[in-house]
């Protein structure tokens, strides 16, 4: 070692800093962590697993989809947020939407074609909206989306306007925009040159709350909002024959108030909460 | 030989450092010269400017390709923007140049008579170009030295005025400390003999030129520290604008809608605005004012009639931190002053008055002249005529002074001689005298024994009279963080009591040469820049080893060597004065950094909306000037950058005003005025620049 | 309670946290880097490593230590995860694909943690815990040991040296990293967080589908992956996913590990000046800028600015329920503001202010706190800058902490200064002028000229939080990344530890009244400006056409 030029000596030194200290913090740490771990929270270390009748059936941690295989709400369950994790709640594909705050312009699907074409963020929320007011019978509108679920964007040139999101033949959501008269959109058109205008129309505070028509940022969200709950408790109840106010009093049963009454937001976790219908 | 250079601003005692003033003709003057210094090969030296000078170049060739008139607009101003950064250094130069020309007259056609070694006496005419170190010339009444040296043999008085400005002449004399004289100065009476110290071509005379011109100027190190700062600035803003393209690019073509507008094309934001958002970022304002700050700085010294022999020696100033001053002359009146008679027991103070006016009305020392001036004052005695007296002078052997007047013998001197002589005459002084004697010290009073023959009559009291103003100067230093050392020969007791009464930090007392180098040495270890005054050719070791080291012009040639400034008015009060100028050098450096930094922020509310409001609408936010258009925001912009540069000018050749006092307070105010100010000034500049151009063709 | 007062309380719990802990755990530090007793495993250590402990290092030499040690870091981490497959636990992961393995040992050893893979789907127990855990321990000493030998330059007078890197290494991951690490491990696991090196198991969900529970020591790595500002996650959902952050309140914790090392490290710095003050005065610019950062952010975010957030109602996606807006802001905020990178939200989906801000928040030099260690030393080279233009003005050549910044001072800072903006500005421009960057967008518009923006500047200021939409995983985005990465660390480390030893190298010069005090608000308020105004004059172009335009549409 001492004979070495010293630029060696501190390569070597170096190599042998990484293996002491891989074994120190990579392996030593890890293993008394997890020895702790197990023995002092071992549901929890393992996963907080939930079993229904001996089985597991999910995770109290993980969110859920309850749908069909068709992708259809199951109206008997709670439902849980939109995801964006693979084709939903996928643990081995976690992942957020990372769609930004001015996606608004959809790429229409031309019939025939390869292409399926894009949603929008705003189509996506307007879409969901719509979906989940007809599913739990309240009003899906919203500001910035036309009647029938889509993004109500205008691309305004010189001598028109066009609807971007609605493709022909769909009436425009607007007849005309500062006396110009508002088009539906042809799939495939190139329409870059108008100036985007979203229209934010007259939409009052929506019935459909906000994580209801959002997806979430693991995509394996577990909870929805106390007020996505109460939306949904009286189809349950309907669809279970059961007393509204007993679905109510599960939820209350299920819900997590803020950590020390100050931290996160008071949410419903969604498996615990169907769970508990099942078992009643 | 006019020195009206020379003479103009005479130093202010006792007050702020202020500059000279700025006389506009002498812009006109110096506009050749700025023209000259577009060559590139001497702009290269500035970095920043030759940056807006190559975009200037490039522009021009644009607005020829494709002219229009908001093209050619944004050229012209370019081109005054170099215009008139080379303007400030041009005229800050002027100045020393006036200075040089009037030294350079002074130093040619001087010829020299050179002593042979063949034989005394013997000499040769030969050119003052010619000499060299040691040679020995003979100057008589009339001539001028034909170089720096010592004078060697002989006494002269000598008209200085070439150099210092002074029109009344100095005497120099061999040996001891006023034996240096300088080259170029005139001799008046008498002749010398003076030994050349000088190598050729580095006489004052020729240091000086040099110093004024500001030709060979060195910068300083923190010129040079702040110059990188600056070029790092430079690159961020070139980088930050170059690669703005792509993304201006990617903007256009997302909003394909969007017409090409005179800033912004397919093709990205046009080379003319690109420039000219280059130009307004990079700090052109200090860019452009550096040098002349620099030089300015040299300039308000040399108004004060001291030389800095280096740019580094200035900014030292501004980190003193000790000051070491001599008591004689800085902080007392040179000579001590009567202040008190104080009889014996049985004489009457009047007797003692009267005693003493006699024997020091031969007395022409100044503390003769006290004496008799405080015996009229105090008890109305008059000066006499008398005749018949025998005058018998101070002697380094007898130590005393006074006078025979017929019968009566009366001395005065210091206490042991005259009682020595007092005792010789069979008298028998009592122990009274030697308690007066001892109180007087105690005091830190200068006793004086007067006696007639056989009998002591009482003491007079010398006192060292401090400067007035000196405690105030002393506790402003105190508040600019700078701790006062008074250096005195005298015993500790007095030396106390002198600086008790000035009010400076500390003192040393009975020094020796050697002291004052081990002061100077400790103080420096624990990191302190120490800063003295000195003529002595005993203090060059100190004068050498101190960071700031004044040498009296007055004083030996050793000194002067020592030293890293001379002072050619020989007062050591100036200390303080060069002090004052170093921060001031230091503070206006960083005021015109600070601003030019904050003046960006409004220019980039004038630039990016005018360059992309076309195609985000949204942009237009950001023109909170309101400026009436792309065209007349951009040009606004580039003009007032163009005309601060003039407007401050003036602020880099004077310097920002300075007042001494804790750097919090001179912080808080300079940020306040340059900071804020620096980011307040161009949004109502432009605005009211915009508002004015927004009418000329083409700005809409 | 209402929402904003509980976002308030979160946002104050957090505060008083920090402020709870600046005495003491910066003590602590101060007594850990300063004391010379070694610990017995340490001596063990310090033999097998082959170094000696008690010889102290010029400046070249404990650079060229840093940069020995991380280059084969490097090199195993990336050995690591191509023979992945032949490891035991590696839950039938193949070996990590080269370009992939290349960028995320570069990102790991660089304390970024971008993530460009996907940790349920590409790495197996072993690469995770002895591969990634490990350079989340070591990156993070490496940045402290940096910081603490600049630190060092401005205590020690005339000296040559500034410490033993490897000291400096070992106390910092033993002493400070693992006990904090191990006490955040077990009370995440407490709130939920998995601690298994179980194989992968299935479950058919109530409604009949199929879903993996994918294992993982995530409490152990998700503690020091915090802790030391490093942000690579176990699962591509990085700290949103449940395991790895389960609760409102483990995610308090987070947001305290990732801060609070760097928020104490100036009572450190303090203390090894000798003037508290001095410290006081840095944590003070850290916590105005992050309290103006915080609030801006959580503004827009509140305020749900733009169009989708407007249909929404609030700016919900990419949040998880249980955090919500304000909680997720203030995550987003210090992730960004450190150099950590993990997120419990989707930037990408902030608003535009609001992701323009965190932007901004690594644009500063993420010096507030910043990084471990390098939030420090950049807040030290931006007090120097600082120091040079204000020291002017008050008529001295400008000094800090008794040390004169001078030409070769101001050299070193200036080109520390220069290299993150010339990496971000010259990224950025590169990917946009080629094509390279608008085929990667996920986002069109301004939006997507802002994902590019973000990847540069989250690659050069080794932060690893993206706006995830951009697809960066091809080799023009892993070999530049990958560059920014390690120039954007090493080259300032290296600046640092010269500047250190020019420092050092000085004796002080005493303070007297004409000397600028470095400890008073009004500096305090210069530094704030200096380095806001700096970094805004530096990227106004490139934020006016991305989030600029896009919130002021």
């Amino acid at each position: 070692m001492e004979r070495m030029p010293s630029w060696i000596r501190q390569h070597v030194a170096g190599l042998r800093a990484v293996l002491v200290l891989t074994v120190v913090t990579g392996v030593i740490y890890p293993l008394v962590a997890t020895g702790v771990a197990q023995t002092l929270f071992n549901d929890r270390a393992n996963g907080s697993l939930i079993e229904k009748n001996g089985t597991v059936v999910g995770s109290a941690l993980l969110g859920q989809s309850f749908t069909d295989a068709d992708g259809n709400p199951n109206r008997t369950y709670f439902q849980s947020r939109p995801s964006a994790a693979g084709d939903g709640y996928d643990p081995m594909s976690t992942s957020a939407s990372n769609l930004g705050p001015e996606d608004v312009i959809d790429t229409l699907p031309v019939p025939g074609a390869e292409d399926e074409g894009r949603q929008s963020l705003l189509t996506q929320v307007c879409a969901r909206s719509k979906a989940v007011g007809e599913l739990e019978g309240v009003s899906g509108a919203r500001p910035y989306c036309t009647p029938d679920g889509v993004g109500a964007v205008l691309k305004v040139f010189p001598d028109r306007a066009v609807s971007v999101n609605q493709a022909c033949p769909a009436t425009p959501f607007i007849a005309s925009y500062q006396g110009l008269k508002v088009e539906c959109a042809q799939p495939g058109e190139d329409y870059a040159a108008g100036r985007t205008v979203p229209v934010r129309g007259s939409a009052g505070t929506p019935a459909v709350p906000a994580d209801a028509v959002t997806a979430s940022g693991s995509g394996l969200d577990p909870h929805i909002s106390v007020a996505y709950a109460e939306l949904q408790a009286p189809r349950v109840a309907r669809e279970r024959g059961m007393p509204v106010e007993q679905v109510r009093a599960l939820i209350g049963e299920h819900t997590t108030g803020r950590a020390l009454g100050y931290m996160g937001e008071p949410v419903v976790n969604v498996l615990e909460l169907n769970l508990a219908l099942d078992e009643s | 030989m006019s020195t009206q250079v020379l003479e103009a601003p005479s130093p202010k005692k006792n007050g702020p450092v202020s500059g000279g003033l700025l006389d506009p003709k002498q812009m006109i003057r110096s506009l050749p010269d700025a023209l000259r210094k577009l060559n590139p090969v001497t702009l290269w030296r500035n970095p920043v400017m030759f940056i807006v000078e190559i975009g200037a170049v490039f522009t021009t060739v644009l607005a020829i390709v494709d002219p229009s008139l908001f093209a050619w607009a944004i050229v012209v101003w370019l081109w005054l923007t170099v215009i008139f950064a080379n303007l400030a250094e041009a005229v800050a130069e002027g100045r020393g140049k006036a200075q040089a020309a009037t030294l350079r007259a002074a130093k040619r056609d001087t010829t020299a008579r050179r002593l042979t070694r063949r034989a005394p006496d013997e000499w040769e005419v030969v050119g003052a170009t010619e000499l060299r170190q040691d040679d020995v010339v003979v100057v008589e009444a009339g001539e001028v030295i034909p170089g720096d040296g010592d004078v060697i043999e002989g006494i002269a008085s000598v008209d200085e005025s070439a150099i210092t400005g002074e029109s009344a002449p100095v005497i120099r004399e061999s040996g001891g400390d006023r034996s240096a004289v300088t080259g170029g100065t005139k001799v008046l009476s008498d002749r010398i003999v003076v030994k050349i110290t000088q190598k050729p071509g580095e006489s004052f005379v020729d240091r000086m030129i040099a110093l004024v011109e500001g030709a060979n100027r060195q910068k300083t190190p923190n010129e040079i520290a702040l110059n990188i700062l600056l070029a790092a600035l430079t690159i961020i803003f070139l980088i930050a604008t170059a690669t703005m393209q792509p993304l201006a690019i990617y903007s256009k073509s997302i909003n394909p809608g969007v017409p090409d507008s005179l800033a912004l094309t397919a093709d990205g934001v046009t080379g003319i605005v690109m420039v000219s958002l280059i130009v307004c970022l990079i700090p052109t304002t200090i860019g452009a004012l550096l040098s002349a700050i620099g030089i300015a700085g040299m300039d308000r010294l040399v108004q004060r009639n001291v030389l800095a022999m280096s740019g580094r020696a200035v900014e030292a100033a501004g980190d003193v931190s000790t000051l070491l001053l001599d008591k004689t002359g800085t902080i007392t009146l040179g000579n001590r002053q009567a202040a008190e008679f104080v009889p014996v027991d049985g004489i009457t103070e009047a007797e003692l008055a009267e005693a003493a006016q006699v024997s020091s009305l031969a007395d022409e020392t100044p503390e003769g002249r006290s004496i008799v001036v405080f015996a009229k004052e105090r008890y109305g005695l008059r000066e006499r005529e008398i005749h018949g007296a025998e005058w018998v002078p101070f002697t380094a052997q007898t130590r005393m002074s006074g006078v025979n007047l017929g019968g009566r013998e009366v001395r005065k001197g210091a206490a042991t001689a005259v009682m020595k002589w007092v005792r010789d005459a069979g008298g028998h002084p009592t122990d009274e005298i030697g308690h007066i004697v001892d109180g007087v010290s105690a005091s830190g009073g200068t006793p004086l024994v007067v006696a007639e023959k056989g009998r002591v009559l009482g003491v007079i009291h010398l006192k060292d009279v401090v400067k007035q103003g000196m405690r105030e100067r002393f506790d402003e230093m105190r508040r600019m963080g700078i701790r006062t050392v008074m250096i005195t020969g005298d015993n500790p007791l007095t030396a106390k009591a002198i600086a008790d009464e000035a009010g400076v930090d500390d003192f040393l007392a009975e020094a020796t040469p050697e002291d004052k180098l081990a002061l100077i040495r400790k103080e420096q270890e624990g990191g302190r820049l120490v800063a003295m005054t000195g003529d002595g050719t005993n203090d060059a070791p100190a004068l050498a080893q101190s960071d700031v080291g004044v040498a009296m012009n007055t004083g030996t040639s050793a000194a002067k060597e020592a030293g890293n400034m001379v002072d050619l008015d020989s007062n050591p009060t100036k200390l303080i004065e060069i002090v004052e100028i170093g921060k001031q050098l230091l503070i206006t450096r960083g005021a015109l950094t600070t601003f030019s930094i904050a003046n960006d922020i409004a220019k980039y509310f004038a630039i990016i909306p005018a360059m992309f409001a076309a195609v985000y609408p949204g942009l237009d936010a950001l023109n909170i000037m309101r400026l009436s258009s792309p065209q007349s925001a951009i040009l606004s912009a580039v003009i007032f950058n163009a005309l601060i540069i003039v407007a401050l000018i003036p602020l880099a050749l004077r310097g920002v005003r300075y007042r001494p006092s804790s750097a919090s307070k001179l912080l808080s105010r300079n940020l306040y005025v340059y900071g804020l100010g620096g980011i307040v000034a161009p949004f109502a500049g432009i605005k009211i620049i915009d508002i004015v151009i927004q009418f000329l063709p083409g700005m809409s | 309670m209402s929402s904003t007062l509980a976002g308030i309380l979160f946002i104050a719990s957090l505060l008083l946290a920090l402020a709870l802990c600046y005495k003491p755990l910066g003590d602590y530090m101060y007594r850990v880097y300063t004391g010379t007793r070694h610990l017995a495993v340490e001596r063990v250590i310090y033999r097998l490593v082959g170094v000696k402990p008690d010889s102290e290092q010029s400046w070249g030499v404990y650079a060229r230590s840093v940069l020995a040690f991380s280059a084969l870091s490097l090199l195993f981490l990336y050995a690591l995860q191509r023979l992945q497959s032949h490891l035991f636990l590696s839950l039938g992961m193949a070996p990590v694909e080269p370009a992939l393995a290349w960028n995320t040992a570069v990102s790991f050893v660089t304390n970024t943690n971008w993530q460009a893979y996907s940790g349920e789907s590409t790495m197996g127990h072993v690469v995770q815990t002895a591969g990634l855990a490990v350079q989340n321990f070591v990156s993070a000493a490496v940045g402290v040991a940096v910081a603490i030998a600049l630190v060092r330059g401005f205590a020690r007078k005339k000296s040559d040296t500034l410490g033993n890197f490897w000291v400096d290494l070992v106390r910092g991951t033993l002493r400070i990293l693992l006990p904090i690490a191990f006490v955040a491990a077990v009370l995440l696991v407490a709130g939920g967080a998995i601690q298994t090196f179980a194989d992968h198991s299935a479950w058919t969900t109530l409604t009949g589908g199929e879903q993996t529970f994918t294992p993982a020591a995530a409490a152990s790595q998700e503690a020091i992956k915090d802790l030391g500002t490093n942000g690579g996650g176990i699962f591509n959902a990085n700290s949103a996913h449940p395991f790895e952050n389960p609760t409102s309140w483990t995610n308090l914790l987070e947001i305290f590990l990732l801060t609070v090392i760097a928020s104490c490290m100036p009572r450190t710095f303090g203390r090894m000046v000798g003037d508290n003050r001095q410290g006081y005065a840095i944590v003070s610019v850290m916590a105005i800028i992050a309290i103006i950062s915080m609030v801006v952010t959580n503004w827009s975010e509140l305020s749900a600015n733009g169009t989708v957030p407007q249909a929404i109602g609030q700016a919900m996606e990419g949040r998880e329920s249980r955090f919500g807006v304000s909680n997720s802001g203030l995550f987003a905020t210090a992730t960004t503001l450190t150099s950590t990178g993990a997120v419990d939200s989707f930037h990408d989906s902030y608003t535009a202010v609001g992701g323009g801000m965190l932007i901004f928040n690594m644009l500063l030099g993420e010096v507030a706190p910043g990084g471990v260690g390098s939030g420090l030393y950049g807040m030290l080279v931006l007090a120097v800058i600082t120091v040079f233009v204000a020291g002017l003005m008050v008529g001295r050549t400008p000094e800090y902490l008794g040390k004169k910044i001078g030409a070769r001072e101001i050299k070193l800072a200036s080109a520390y200064f220069l290299v993150m903006p010339v990496l971000v500005l010259v990224g950025t421009g590169l990917a946009m002028a080629t094509s390279n960057g608008r085929t990667a967008m996920l986002n069109s518009g301004p939006h997507g000229l802002s994902e590019v923006l973000y990847a540069y500047t989250s690659a050069s200021n080794n932060n690893g939080s993206a706006f995830a939409g951009l697809s960066v995983n091809t080799p023009f985005f892993n070999t530049t990344l990958g560059l920014c990465m390690l120039f954007g660390r090493f080259v300032p480390i290296v600046l640092v530890l010269a500047l250190a030893g020019s420092l050092a190298g000085q004796g002080p010069v005493p303070a007297s009244a004409g000397t600028l005090p470095t400890y008073r608000p009004q500096f305090v308020g210069m530094l704030v400006g200096v380095t806001v105004i700096l970094v805004a004059l530096t990227f106004l172009p490139a934020l006016a056409l991305g989030p600029l335009a896009e919130g002021l549409l």
